[in-house]
């Protein structure tokens, strides 16, 4: 990123292409770039996994966590509260939801209250026919209690610290199109988005350690779809189905009916057929940018699909009870996906042929139906159990062979929502709580900058200030004492802790160091409290 | 940094420009040097615009043209194209009859493929069938109800490309779960957009808006004024999305579609929050067409629904009591309606001082002194006034109106039509000339789609640009576009499968198999995807994840593309995964031949499949034994036309032509014929290669 890198890059592609007659110049770039990548050793099993768990839609975290203290919970749900529209039922959480952090201080939700998971996240009888059947599934309350997962809570993007007051104010530096879907998801992969070419941090950080790894194997991968979180600059992820890696079969039969999969047409069953199909794919052949393009992305995907299967095909199943049983639930697939990455862990630590050498990777896996503008409480129903036994699966299923603190899992999603409600549902919002879960947490705590905030009104609880504080008339229409004026009212919670503090705490743990930390993330600097050490 | 990157695509263009005018030189010496760039040698010429004769339209830009302009070539079309020139088609193909989905032609009760479906085979209609109908109009050619009525053939491959890549645009899509049951429902979205694609984008709105598929999918049916007691606001999804994706966009832009730069060279925001909210508060009042009992009483006339009204606003869930609720537009429920007068209390129209918004500003934007003060400058007054008279409807067109005059309309839609059918890097310049035409068609009309798919398809980069940046000119081509393409090329038709008509009660396990209805069961459609042979292309219409649709007109590839500064949104769905579940469909259909029209039928198979006439062209892949001495060119040279618009490059040809010649008569396999295998391998190779894949 540094300048001297890029004159680098400049003078040596100009000086390439004196050379070899090649069509591309830029499919030299990622060559040379591999040399500017930071100086990392780590010592020999030392493994260390990033998961980001990205819920796409905006969470309504609001209703996640939860107040469970008696006072706290009626002025959240009760009749003239909070969100009286979006009641949970108390007594369901008592004795299976509750979070057992510190009543205050360190670690505590810093406003006295308990806090509560959604009942919905509580265990739940195996009811399908897989294993376990008639057990109770994994829980994420469970996890927490048990201390391995943290609540990071009223988190989103921000340029620099906000107050509501500058907010307001005209010319303070804020995330772009706050509340878009489509910008506040890349704002939270990218950090800052305004970065060219875009990258994620996700790979930024790839592309810091990606030299301690042995080569083609991927270190970035993208299980059921990649976003701009696993894009880096020199690293580009693997994109694989939620259970396997998609091979093109055309290669994958020889004369003894079973191909390596890979271009290679000596004993195929067809040989002039692959050779032809390979040459008209030759990496950088192409005449035009996008052929090329089209030509890598064939080709990465034929590279890597076999190692990737490779590396599955000898994991253990992961499928107990509190794990990933089989025909889990409904909401999407993203127990699979981690039932996947946790194979894919275990495998970079037992020294399976054609996957060794691997001291970090970054994962990401996505699930989608948060987007609740209308029936939370059912949309939720749908992903929030999912979301809970996803998380506290991939603990159960790394713990069961004793790779738990090799990987980190955290959420992030585009934004939080309105604390008011729209008939049943909630609007676009910014920040929003997040879980960290892995056997390198300081779990069983609540982190962030907000917590014991001193302004913080008692309905609002620990969720912080609100974009327009209810209590007073709106500057903007001169019309409201209420949530709906149209300056930005509806309970939009600013952030209390960015984006950067979450992501470079991570990065830490991660093992990249200071100075590269504040590289990939350039607005790091704005906020005092670089580290938030829940890891 | 910005100049740095500058710095850089500089010194690789100019290379690249000296690269490109080294290879051509080289490329007689010798094989290995074969450029990869296309050749003229291989395209006969290309010429004027407005071309009427054959001697003036080559084969092979008339197939780029309609692979431009249509589902894919098919050498009828090729031949039909260069009869009448790109101007005489285009005037038949504006004036052809428009295929709906479940749309009746006037007068004939049942003749839309999914009310035949319903009411005349009695199924029951699924999304499946929703994608049989999609492919009738994407496919073309006879209709399954009237096979032998040539006034019932689908010809208007035109209006159905520009409705696909309008609802590329208008998102809505089947994995919403309540729209997922309502596949009904979600074709009569289609209609809309098929009935509009030539129509007026004003129009196109206003349909888009009341469409229950869009109300359902973006939050505005039932959307309702706010209730401070219950702590409630209008729900904002609509309000969002019409403005960030339907119309002007997030920042402003220039005539050409660059974006508007402020002082600090940021982005100008086209509009804040605030504005959001307005429309929020505007979008209210709505609803299911029977949740008001003018939907049973249009004419003061006796109840025809033998169920329960609702005629409640909050607790209205229509499409259970009612699913045909779905195929009218929402109504506003203020209106006075027989026996009862209305209520407009779910409706914002700022008169309330508790729960309204007031005096509410929407868009506000430099335009003519006229058109502002037709928009009031964007401000919607409280109640009744001069420009609206308070109900629903009347702030409702306000609001439209009000989005439709933004400048940014004309340059937002006319990029991203280009991109869907043309180019994805088109120039501002292209785009400034499309805008335009958005802006005034020569009529002084704003809004004509007919006149801005015209100027797109006959602008001069439209036909030329290939030739001006060769290295860049063009799109991938989206996957579901590469199906239709093979199946319309090689003479795609529905075989086999067991004709099962249901009589009086429906059943969705009956399957009616009529000649030429496309079977959407089996491997046909999947658009999942798996490690097996041929499970579709990942792609379907109305199915895109999010209202962000497949791919975000924004999205560049990691690489040389984003290194350039270019975009290339379909290379969102040219992931790892994608890229080879794509290839081995292609396998299935095109290099094992797996869906032959001349194959054995299997009686225990219901439903059949889409098979296509291989043999077809069989004359051109040899006529003798094969070997060198009966060589494959003339294959591979229909294919270039035909799949390739004659743009395959020296190298590729070479290549194609030097395997395929290794075939001969000793490949027969059985009684099957030895040509067969060189018509195999040609299409498996030119489908999935990068040089096809990227329509230039």
């Amino acid at each position: 990123m540094a300048y001297d890198r890029r004159k680098f890059i400049k003078d040596t592609i100009c000086a390439a292409l004196g050379g070899a007659s090649v069509y591309s110049a830029f499919g030299q770039m990622q060559l040379l770039q591999a040399a500017v990548r930071g100086n990392y050793r780590f010592a020999a099993g030392d493994y260390k996994a990033l998961v980001c768990v990205f819920l796409y839609g905006g969470n309504d975290s609001f209703n996640m966590v939860v107040p469970y203290t008696q006072a706290a919970f009626n002025g959240f749900y009760g009749s003239g509260g909070v969100r009286p529209q979006l009641a949970l039922n108390r007594a369901q959480m008592t004795g299976v939801t509750v979070l057992n952090a510190p009543s205050s201080g360190a670690g505590s939700p810093g406003d006295g209250n308990q806090y509560a998971l959604n009942p919905v996240m509580g265990p739940q009888k195996i009811s399908a026919s897989g294993t376990g059947l008639g057990n109770l599934s994994a829980d994420l309350a469970s996890v927490f209690n048990a201390g391995h997962a943290a609540v990071v809570a009223n988190t989103g993007t921000l340029v620099r610290p906000t107050t509501q007051a500058q907010y307001q104010s005209d010319s303070y530096d804020l995330p772009p199109q706050l509340f878009s879907h489509s910008d506040q998801s890349n704002y939270w992969q990218s950090s800052p988005p305004s970065n060219l070419p875009v990258t994620g941090w996700g790979g930024r950080l790839a592309d810091m350690v990606a030299g301690v790894n042995a080569p083609g194997i991927p270190i970035l991968l993208a299980v059921n779809g990649g976003d701009i979180y696993t894009r880096g600059q020199d690293v580009n992820a693997y994109d694989m189905g939620s259970d396997s890696a998609t091979t093109v079969n055309f290669l994958g039969y020889n004369n003894a009916g079973n191909g390596s999969g890979l271009c290679d047409p000596a004993g195929a069953y067809d040989p002039g057929a692959v050779a032809a199909f390979c040459n008209l794919q030759a990496a950088n052949a192409q005449a035009n940018v996008l052929e090329r393009a089209f030509a890598n992305s064939m080709n990465h995907s034929i590279a890597t699909a076999g190692i990737i299967n490779g590396a599955l095909s000898g994991a253990p199943a992961f499928n107990a009870h509190d794990q990933f049983p089989d025909a889990l639930s409904t909401g999407g697939d993203l127990d699979t996906q981690l039932q996947t990455v946790a194979k894919l862990i275990w495998a970079a630590n037992n020294n399976i042929p054609g996957y060794t050498g691997l001291s970090r990777q970054v994962f990401f896996v996505s699930t989608g139906g948060y987007d609740s503008h209308s029936d939370e409480l059912a949309s939720h129903g749908d992903t929030l159990p999912l979301l809970s036994r996803s998380l506290a699966g991939f603990y159960n299923a790394l713990a069961s062979v004793g790779l738990a603190d090799k990987a980190t899992a955290f959420t992030c999603s585009d934004f939080g929502r309105t604390m008011t409600s729209n008939d049943g549902g909630t609007d676009h919002g910014w920040g929003s709580h997040h879980f960290v879960v892995g056997g390198a947490v300081n779990g069983g705590k609540f982190y962030g900058n907000g917590c014991g905030f001193s302004g913080a009104s008692a309905k609002f609880g620990l969720v912080m200030p609100s974009l327009a504080n209810p209590n007073v008339d709106d500057s903007i229409t001169g019309y409201s004492q209420n949530l709906n004026d149209s300056g930005d009212g509806y309970g939009r919670m600013i952030p209390t802790t960015s984006v950067e503090q979450y992501a470079a705490t991570l990065a830490r743990w991660f093992g990249v160091n200071d100075s590269d930390i504040a590289t990939v993330f350039p607005s790091l600097g704005n906020f005092t409290t670089k580290y938030l050490g829940f890891v | 940094m910005r100049l740095k990157v500058a710095a850089i695509r500089f010194c690789a263009v100019r290379s690249i420009a000296t690269i490109c005018a080294l290879c051509f030189a080289t490329a007689a010496v010798g094989q290995a040097q074969l450029s990869h760039f296309p050749d003229p040698i291989f395209h006969d010429g290309y010429n004027g615009l407005d071309s009427p004769g054959t001697a003036n339209v080559s084969a092979a830009d008339a197939a780029r043209f309609l692979t431009q302009a249509t589902f894919g070539p098919t050498d009828a079309d090729i031949a039909h194209l260069r009869s009448v020139g790109y101007q005489g088609w285009l005037t038949e193909q504006f004036a052809a009859t428009p295929t709906y989905e479940i749309t009746d032609r006037p007068g004939k009760t049942n003749s839309a493929y999914l009310n035949w479906v319903a009411n005349v085979l009695h199924e029951d209609v699924g999304q499946n069938n929703r994608q049989e109908a999609w492919f009738q109009g994407a496919l073309g050619g006879p209709d399954p109800q009237f096979p032998s009525n040539s006034a019932y053939t689908h010809t208007d491959q035109l209006r159905q490309r520009v409705a696909f890549a309008l609802s590329e645009i208008f998102v809505i899509s089947q994995e919403n779960p309540t729209l997922d049951g309502y596949a009904r429902g979600m074709a009569w979205y289609y209609d809309q957009l098929i009935k509009d694609a030539f129509g007026n984008y004003r129009q196109l709105l206003q349909d888009v808006t009341l469409s229950p598929a869009m109300g359902e999918y973006l939050n505005m049916v039932g959307n309702r004024r706010a209730d401070l007691t219950q702590n409630v606001h209008p729900d904002e999804n609509y309000g969002r999305e019409i403005n960030q994706l339907f119309s002007v966009g997030l920042v402003m832009l220039n005539p050409d579609g660059t974006p508007q730069l402020d002082s600090g060279g940021k982005p100008i925001p086209t509009y804040g929050q605030a504005t959001i909210t307005n429309f929020a508060h505007v979008f209210t009042g709505w609803n299911w067409a029977d949740c008001d009992k003018n939907y049973d009483y249009p004419n003061n006339a006796p109840p025809v629904f033998n169920g329960t009204y609702s005629d409640h606003f909050t607790d209205c869930f229509s499409p259970y009591e009612e699913p045909d609720a779905f195929l009218k537009p929402m109504i506003a429920f203020d209106v006075v309606n027989y026996p009862d007068t209305g209520d407009p209390s779910y409706h914002d129209n700022g008169t309330d001082p508790v729960n309204d918004a007031h005096n509410k500003q929407l868009l506000a934007y430099d335009a003519t002194a006229t058109t502002l003060a037709a928009v009031n400058g964007g401000v919607l007054p409280d109640g009744a006034s001069a420009f609206s008279d308070g109900t629903a409807a009347g702030d409702l067109a306000f609001a439209l109106d009000n989005i439709f005059n933004h400048p940014n309309v004309g340059p937002f839609i006319a990029r991203q039509l280009i991109m869907r059918l043309v180019t994805s890097n088109p120039t501002p310049a292209y785009v400034a000339r499309v805008a335009g035409i958005f802006n005034n068609d020569g009529t002084g009309t704003r809004g004509n789609l007919k006149a801005v798919v015209q100027a797109i398809l006959l602008d001069p980069e439209a036909r030329y640009g290939q030739f001006h940046n060769p290295e860049s000119f063009g799109k991938l081509r989206e996957p579901l576009l590469t199906l239709t393409h093979f199946w319309r090329a090689m003479g795609a038709q529905h075989r086999c499968g067991n004709n099962i008509v249901a009589t009086g009660n429906s059943s969705a396990s009956m399957y009616a198999n009529q000649p030429y209805r496309y079977a959407g069961y089996g491997t046909t459609f999947v658009t999942g995807q798996s490690t097996s042979y041929g499970v579709g292309v990942d792609q379907a219409s109305l199915d895109a994840p999010t209202v962000f649709n497949f791919f975000k007109p924004s999205f560049s590839p990691p690489g040389e593309v984003s290194a350039r500064g270019l975009v290339a949104p379909e290379f969102q769905i040219a992931t790892d995964s994608i890229v080879a579940g794509s290839n081995n469909t292609f396998a299935n259909y095109a290099l094992y031949g797996n869906y032959d029209i001349n194959a054995t039928c299997d009686a225990n198979d219901d439903f059949g499949d889409v098979v296509v006439n291989y043999a077809q062209d069989k004359a051109l892949a040899g006529s003798a034994n094969g070997g060198a001495s009966d060589p494959s060119n003339r294959l591979v040279d229909a294919y270039n036309i035909r799949f390739m618009s004659g743009q395959m490059s020296p190298y590729m040809r070479d290549q194609l032509v030097s395997y395929l010649n290794t075939i001969d008569s000793s490949w027969a396999n059985g009684s099957q014929d030895w040509r067969l295998q060189r018509v195999y391998r040609a299409l498996y190779l030119i489908l999935t290669s990068p040089e096809y894949m990227v329509q230039k």
